[in-house]
């Protein structure tokens, strides 16, 4: 009886703890909302907060293939930066590039379908690598691409770039990302409690073990990384289309990799809630640290990424097991676990069966 | 009986290492074949050769008549093949219950089955492994903090879960209670009986495989010593020799 009442309380606190997090998201969300029409704010303020999504939304998806699925990805800006100059080639209407000229819409959607279909085909290859050769794999990947968008002038305007044509509705933009965020969240918390989510769980934990149960875990991984590619992709063709202008150097940027991978450690990898958790907290700080310690910044950052690896490895999120419960209740589990085993033993010794 | 799985000539090189030499070996629908042999001996590579997680250098695998020997880990398993692993292979991050929710028999998933969320036939079937297993009290534990003995009876339960045609237990005994190894080879049994489950086992625990096969494969150095019904095989000096060594000896 006293084990049932414990798992019951167990099992209310995990529920206290998911149901505490679901009303906290929602009560950001309506904050957010509310944040075009608070006094005060301005179209620079509005500008950070879009590229904070921006980094938000390319951080969930990397965790889809680098957290939930175990594949440690050190090039996923390569579709970010690939979504940015289909759109702009596309949008272009300039003199030393391609002068194609179509409207915002389609030029976004076929950005994201060509990451997304080069994620595809990329993918295919380079995850049948396991471990450092994938993430060295997809470096390698990121740094060749960005190179043949450099000298492959005629379509990409070189190393000069390309100019969009301007569209500065701050608000606009702004409301479409969070939109984009929301759903993406929803979508990876949707995705968790799905048979697919299982699955890459399960080929992070242990993928012979997965393929020997049946799971074709190269489709599966294809799929996750190839739709990773596509998502990341479209936050880079807005990007393109909001700030006007592309070059090789700030589409195609190691640092936004970087900001991912910190942002889920930080927050907790493989978790629903921690890349967005860990990367607005990373985004806000370096705003702090480049404000007041603009030479140091980066040594900053260098700093806080060791401390999270040392003493946050499973990041803020990781104080939580992956269904919400918290790390008084896992703990509770254990102790009922131990009482459990402890009794067994008791018995089969008073029973006179004792094992070796 | 008609077979189920039929090996021919299987080779199995790492370098100079020949780790399986040109065993042939089969099994009969509902046969319980015991596959024993001294460590090093080859058995956890033929099970490795046997389930694909390996390739073969030569040699032929057919699974009801289907030829396997090029195809890869989970086709061979969504045909009916399952196996458990000598080191333990459960998902240390999930639930007890999740691992058993995953050991689905994939083949019936298609592409809009991965989108939804276990069903209720699934939850039920787990639910009656587990109690078959003992350890249904433990669904909500995290696999991970399970004892050596409850992890290999999960693994046993995932490897059940897909409904298979033949199970691979690799020492499945091996660190559990001795009270719950004669539960556990009652169970084999009652699947063997019930389900038609043929199973082929590799055991250091002589009676198990005594008590449990019909028939039991002797390995050593890779190759194929001696063949036939367990009380005979153990009257064979040259197993004597080759599995307790040469004084001879009890089963551990």
């Amino acid at each position: 009886m006293n084990r049932v009442g414990l798992q019951d309380r167990s099992a209310a606190g995990s529920l206290r703890v998911g149901r505490v997090m679901r009303i906290a998201a929602v009560a950001i969300l309506i904050l957010l909302l509310c944040v075009p029409l608070l006094p005060g704010t301005n179209d620079a303020s509005l500008f950070t907060l879009t590229l904070m999504l921006t980094a938000v939304g390319v951080a969930v998806n990397w965790n889809l293939t680098g957290g939930f699925t175990g594949y440690v990805d050190f090039g996923h800006a390569v579709w970010f930066g690939i979504g940015a100059y289909t759109t702009a080639i596309l949008m272009s209407l300039q003199s030393n590039g391609p002068q194609i000229g179509w409207s915002a819409p389609p030029a976004i959607a076929l950005g994201a379908l060509v990451a997304g279909l080069l994620a595809a085909v990329i993918g295919r290859a380079t995850m049948r690598l396991k471990g450092p050769y994938f993430s060295i794999a997809m470096l390698g990947t990121f740094v060749a691409v960005r190179e043949i968008v450099r000298v492959w002038g005629g379509l990409t305007g070189g190393g000069v770039g390309l100019t969009l044509p301007p569209y500065l509705n701050r608000p606009l933009f702004y409301y479409l990302e969070l939109g984009l965020v929301a759903v993406l969240v929803a979508f990876t918390w949707w995705l968790r409690g799905t048979r697919l989510g299982a699955a890459l769980v399960a080929i992070r934990e242990d993928e012979i073990g997965a393929e020997m149960r049946g799971i074709d875990t190269t489709r599966l991984k294809v799929m996750v990384f190839s739709f990773a590619g596509f998502s990341t992709g479209l936050f880079g063709a807005l990007w393109a289309y909001q700030n006007t202008f592309v070059d090789p150097d700030i589409a195609f940027v190691e640092v936004r990799t970087v900001d991912a991978v910190m942002g889920t450690m930080l927050g907790g990898l493989g978790t629903v809630a921690g890349p967005v958790i860990g990367t607005a907290l990373l985004f806000w700080l370096r705003e702090l640290l480049w404000s007041h310690l603009l030479d140091y910044h980066l040594i900053a950052q260098g700093i806080l990424l060791i401390v999270i690896v040392l003493f946050l490895p499973r990041g803020i999120m990781g104080r939580f097991d992956s269904r919400g419960a918290s790390a008084m209740a896992i703990w509770r589990r254990r102790e009922r676990r131990r009482a459990s085993a402890c009794e067994h033993s008791t018995e089969t010794r008073r029973d006179g069966r004792g094992g070796s | 009986m008609a077979t189920l799985l039929e090996a021919r000539g299987l080779v199995k090189r790492f370098g100079g290492l020949t780790a399986v030499d040109g065993v042939d070996i089969s099994v009969a629908h509902g046969e319980i074949v015991g596959l024993i042999g001294p460590n090093g001996s080859g058995k956890t590579t033929l099970f490795d050769c046997l389930s694909r997680v390996i390739g073969i250098d030569s040699g032929s695998i057919e699974f009801e008549g289907t030829d396997i020997t090029r195809l890869r880990p989970h086709e061979v398993a969504r045909l009916g093949l399952s196996r458990t692993f000598q080191i333990i292979r459960v998902y240390r991050d999930l639930t007890v219950s999740e691992n058993m929710e995953l050991s689905i028999r994939w083949s019936s998933v298609g592409a809009a089955g991965l989108f939804r969320r276990t069903d209720r036939a699934t939850r039920r079937r787990v639910t009656d492994l587990l109690e078959f297993l003992q350890i249904a009290h433990c669904r909500h534990e995290r696999a991970g903090d399970l004892s050596g003995g409850q992890r290999r009876l999960l693994e046993i339960g995932m490897a059940l879960m897909s409904e298979p045609k033949l199970l691979l237990l690799d020492e499945s005994t091996s660190g559990v209670n001795p009270t719950l190894v004669t539960g556990i080879a009652d169970r084999l049994r009652a699947v063997n009986a019930e389900e038609g489950v043929a199973i082929l086992l590799v055991e250091h625990n002589v009676g198990f495989v005594v008590d449990l096969c019909e028939r039991v494969v002797v390995l050593d150095r890779g190759a194929k010593l001696a063949e036939g019904p367990p009380q005979r095989i153990m009257e064979i000096p040259a197993v004597i020799e080759a599995y307790f060594g040469a004084e001879g000896g009890g089963g551990e």
